[in-house]
């Protein structure tokens, strides 16, 4: 799972734990940089937000938007419950299954494992931000041709994770889909029709 | 569409092309005079739109995140609901503290269950309401249960035993007054299917040329739907509005109306779309809890609508799951290989409820064994309640079946697929097995099983050693005809489908408007489908493999009946009769002179009022061609003796599946189910810990389930059969092609080693235990 961390060679124990209970009273910037590094608060004191809701600023699908939040609200539930964009799903709660993919700064992430907080100043791109039901983008458009979905509840952490496999890697190998989209579920059983729409969605991107 | 008792409608005789395409039969089926003349063989040939793949109409929603599941429905003023379950697996709830939880500012409303007794960790004990997901969670924690405990036992084998602590005292037994029990032990039952058996199993097993007899064990598979079971739950005076995830609307309005003391009219439930059921979500609630029915309490304490999903541990818990079973087959033939005794004892736990039951395959697959014997028990554990899951109790049962086939085959020194062969009852498997053997390359296994040397595989290291196996499967031809649909041809001539069903994932929707749009004439994309709403005609839940062949002929009459409206509009713009005309590609014609024509559109504008609306309710079912769905699977694997490690490369699904109405979506249900089927046979079990009663596991982490790097191959290959048990020809396939799967794996690992693993699932460990005591024997 260490690709959904985009910076996670210092991957904390103590963030493993801490989404809910642990950053609600402690100082959520230091606690930030620890996690995702963000390299202007490392060396400042300790922000510390909470516990009552605090106003962040988040860049969504090229939009910046103000919302008013717990701190230990995560990115995930700042998306779907203040910000109506419902795309991404809360699966395993615990960063297992990729349900809740999203991209930050381009790099795919699980959006239940980080905190709203610590998205600031980040560019977060949801499924919604990748295409409409009118202009679906190249990956979209391939998983719906090739089928690639039944129950359709993991395609949009899918189709996001196939996104940024197909960003780095223009013509991925069926062992290259299979180790870039290891952190994805899917339980009605849809992954070889996935490889398929990953394939043609390469296909059309090279044209 | 109330349910009323039906008389048997007049009938008539139709004839028909019948059977499967490459061995068509004419034939004689008697349909009702209401009905419309089934589509057969025939029709096949000439369809538009039947039998052509068709990307599913909600896909674009889908992968752009703007598909509204439950989970994701927002209303105005909306709580969030929490379930609370017991943290022990048995015993008592002495009390239940909420002073502290009712007094966390956001909270809004608390429930407690009356229930006391608990038997098994999970059970729903309390639930919140509060203004955040947040703080509904704080509260969930504030809530002081305190409990009496009690001894528990919670795993099939440790049940069994005599001096296990009991489940349920002798008198609330839920096995049935008639059912023999004897501590945890419920049974036998006589076998669903079986009956009582056949001949003399005991004798034949004395007499027979060889004799196998072995035990096999298959574990829990929880269902893990990937959108937990929920509810969004809304008060408007004494009007309800439910959104709930789930596989059957109706279920879920009559079992809360039920459980509320409401009228079922007061009672309006939608399921726009679903993130998976499996069997699991086919009730009011889940099997082990009754969280639609608190939240619509919860709604009205509060006086707020709620939404309350269960989060993942709850889901692992209390939502259902396929029994584990503990199978032992006794087995003999003649040396020729003609199948003499089955002698099939299965003992199954579903938990705290009865009715594991395996036997299906071993009753229905080699029919023409003349002795025959199936008994199955129930085990009481400390557990949540079992679920239906794709083809209930028929995965075990195939897979103690046929392993046990296999193990007979090879002690008479035969080829597996040859012995199947000669004592195949079904004319439709039989044609299945040599185009499946074809797309594995049936011919490149090994002669002697574990000998690599003695098959066909190219360069391979020492460690890898690859094999093959097959397996049948077996399932039904079930059909709801309590089911009804709605054609509305509007003025402008946009057209409407209207079913009280809901699309599970199954590609429901599309099916339903490419059957509307061939009996209209029309394009799919023209058909818009309204679906997963109680207001509309009702229809089935999304299970048993019956959802497809219950409402596609509905939908069919319907369709027809609005079409003979449009006809007759468009008679005297040809000068014809109507039924002189015909309709197809979005035009209506003389059928005799195709190009005399209008458009279907022109013609609906001659209509006086603003819309055409047909109504129909499913036709009874014909006699059959045949009562079963047949399939057959074959499997490629690759063991490395190292490691333990199980590789599936390639497997290939032979299925029966009527005149498939969308190939496209029909293909993905198979491959899905060979996913699931491979997942169960190699990763999944649930662990409940000895000791402490409660699951080990309760996440996607530690319940292992399949993931994309642990892809193979799958192939398909449909064998399409006009069916004639209803107008359209058509049958389901949700359940059939997971049958097979367990033992068709397992049985490439035998080919591929020698080493007969019985115990799911083939994980390393085992896997290593058994080749080492190979060795050492």
């Amino acid at each position: 799972m260490a690709r959904k961390r985009p910076r996670g060679e210092d991957e904390s124990a103590q963030f493993a734990f801490s989404r809910r209970s642990f950053l609600k009273t402690a100082g959520v910037g230091a606690a930030a940089s620890t996690v995702v590094g963000v390299a202007a608060t490392a060396t400042s004191a300790p922000v510390v937000l909470g516990p009552d809701a605090v106003s962040l600023t988040l860049k969504v699908n090229g939009t910046a938007q103000k919302v008013t939040v717990e701190p230990r609200v995560t990115l995930l539930e700042a998306l779907r419950d203040h910000l109506d964009l419902t795309g991404a799903k809360l699966v395993c709660d615990r960063g297992s299954c990729g349900g809740c993919t999203v991209l930050l700064d381009g790099e795919p992430i699980d959006s239940c494992l980080m905190l709203a907080a610590d998205a600031e100043g980040h560019e977060v791109t949801t499924v919604e931000g990748l295409g409409s039901p009118d202009h679906l983008s190249p990956v979209q458009r391939a998983f719906v041709e090739k089928d690639a979905m039944q129950c359709g509840f993991c395609t949009p952490g899918f189709v996001v994770a196939a996104t940024a496999l197909l960003a780095k890697n223009p013509r991925p190998s069926v062992e290259q889909m299979k180790e870039g989209l290891a952190g994805n579920l899917c339980r009605c059983g849809t992954y070889g029709r996935i490889f398929e729409a990953v394939q043609a969605a390469a296909r059309a991107k090279r044209g | 569409m109330q349910e009323e008792p039906r008389t048997k409608p007049p009938m008539v005789k139709v004839t028909v092309k019948a059977g499967l395409a490459s061995a068509p039969q004419v034939r004689e089926v008697e349909i009702p005079q209401d009905d419309i003349e089934p589509w057969d063989l025939d029709s096949w040939a000439k369809f538009r739109h039947m039998g052509k793949p068709l990307a599913r109409f909600e896909a674009p929603l889908k992968v752009t995140g703007r598909a509204k599941y439950t989970y994701d429905v927002k209303l105005p003023g909306m709580l969030y609901g929490r379930m609370i379950g017991a943290a022990i697996p048995a015993g008592e709830v002495v009390s239940v503290d909420t002073s502290r939880a009712e007094a966390l500012p956001g909270v809004k409303a608390v429930w407690t269950a009356e229930q006391k007794i608990i038997r098994f960790a999970g059970q729903d004990v309390a639930a919140v309401a509060a203004v955040s997901p947040q703080v509904a969670e704080d509260a969930a924690r504030l809530v002081k249960v305190t409990y009496k405990e009690r001894p528990f036992t919670p795993e099939l084998r440790a049940a069994m035993k005599p001096d296990a602590p009991l489940v349920y005292a002798d008198a609330e037994n839920p096995a049935g007054r008639d059912v023999p029990h004897q501590g945890n032990v419920a049974g036998p039952r006589p076998s669903r299917r079986g009956g009582d058996g056949r001949g003399d199993v005991e004798k034949a097993l004395g007499e027979a040329d060889a004799t196998i007899e072995a035990s096999y064990y298959c574990p829990v598979h929880t269902h893990s739907c990937l959108e937990t079971h929920g509810v969004v739950a809304s008060w408007e005076g004494d009007q309800l509005t439910i959104h709930a995830s789930t596989q059957g609307i109706f279920a879920v309005r009559e079992g809360v109306a039920d459980a509320l003391g409401i009228d079922r009219k007061n009672v309006r439930v939608f399921c726009e779309h679903m993130g998976g059921g499996f069997g699991s979500k086919l009730g009011p609630s889940a099997t082990g809890s009754a969280f639609s029915v608190v939240a619509c309490r919860l709604a009205k304490m509060a006086g707020a609508p709620v939404r309350l999903m269960l989060d993942r541990q709850q889901e692992q818990l209390c939502t259902g799951n396929a029994p584990s079973a503990l199978i032992t087959v006794k087995a003999g033939a003649k040396k020729d290989g003609t199948l003499t005794a089955v002698h099939y004892v299965s003992h199954g736990s579903a938990g705290i409820s009865p009715g594991a039951g395996t036997a299906g395959p071993a009753s229905s697959l080699y029919t023409g064994n003349p002795n025959f014997k199936a008994e199955e028990y129930d085990v009481f554990t400390n557990a949540g309640p079992s679920a239906p899951l794709r083809a209930p109790g028929h995965s075990q049962g195939a897979f103690g079946l046929e392993s046990a086939i296999d193990e007979l085959a090879d002690k008479l020194g035969i080829d597996p697929l040859e012995f199947r062969k000669k004592n195949e009852s079904s004319p439709v498997r039989r044609a299945q097995y040599d185009p499946g053997a074809k797309a594995i390359g049936w011919e490149r296994r090994n002669q002697k099983p574990g000998d690599m040397s003695t098959g066909q595989w190219g360069t391979l290291p020492p460690t890898r050693k690859r094999g093959l196996g097959v397996a049948n499967g077996n399932w039904y031809v079930f059909a709801n005809e309590n089911t009804g649909a709605q054609v509305k041809v509007h003025r402008d001539g946009s057209v409407e489908v209207f079913t009280g069903c809901q699309d599970i994932g199954s590609g429901f929707r599309t099916a339903m408007a490419i059957v509307a749009a061939e009996e209209l004439g029309l394009d799919p994309s023209g058909v818009t489908i309204r679906l997963g709403d109680t207001q509309f005609p009702q229809g089935p839940a999304s299970g048993g493999s019956t959802t497809t062949n219950s409402v596609a002929p509905a939908v069919r009459l319907a369709a027809n009946h609005a079409r003979a409206q449009v006809l007759a509009l468009a008679a005297p713009m040809l000068g014809v009769k109507p039924e002189e005309l015909s309709a197809a590609d979005g035009k209506i014609f003389v059928a005799a002179s195709p190009d005399r024509a209008v458009g279907f559109k022109q013609a609906a504008a001659k209509m006086s009022g603003e819309v055409i609306d047909a109504v129909a309710r499913r036709p009874k079912q014909y006699e059959p061609v045949r009562h079963d769905l047949a399939g057959t699977q074959f499997a490629e694997v690759e063991v490395d003796t190292d490691t333990g490690n199980v590789r599936v490369v390639k497997m290939v699904s032979v299925n029966d599946c009527g005149l498939p109405v969308n190939p496209l979506t029909t293909e993905s249900q198979i491959i899905g189910a060979m996913i699931q089927g491979a997942s169960w046979a190699l990763l999944e079990n649930r662990i409940l810990d000895a000791n402490v009663g409660t699951m080990v596991n309760p996440n996607l982490e530690w319940y292992k389930i399949l993931t994309p790097s642990d892809m193979f191959e799958a192939q398909v290959i449909l064998t399409p059969i006009a069916n004639l048990a209803n107008n359209t020809s058509t049958a389901g396939i949700g359940e059939p092609p997971i049958v097979p799967t367990l033992a068709a794996i397992a049985n490439a690992v035998y080919n591929a080693t020698g080493v007969r693993v019985r115990e799911l699932p083939l994980t390393p460990d085992r896997v290593l235990t058994a080749l080492s005591q190979a060795r050492r024997a």
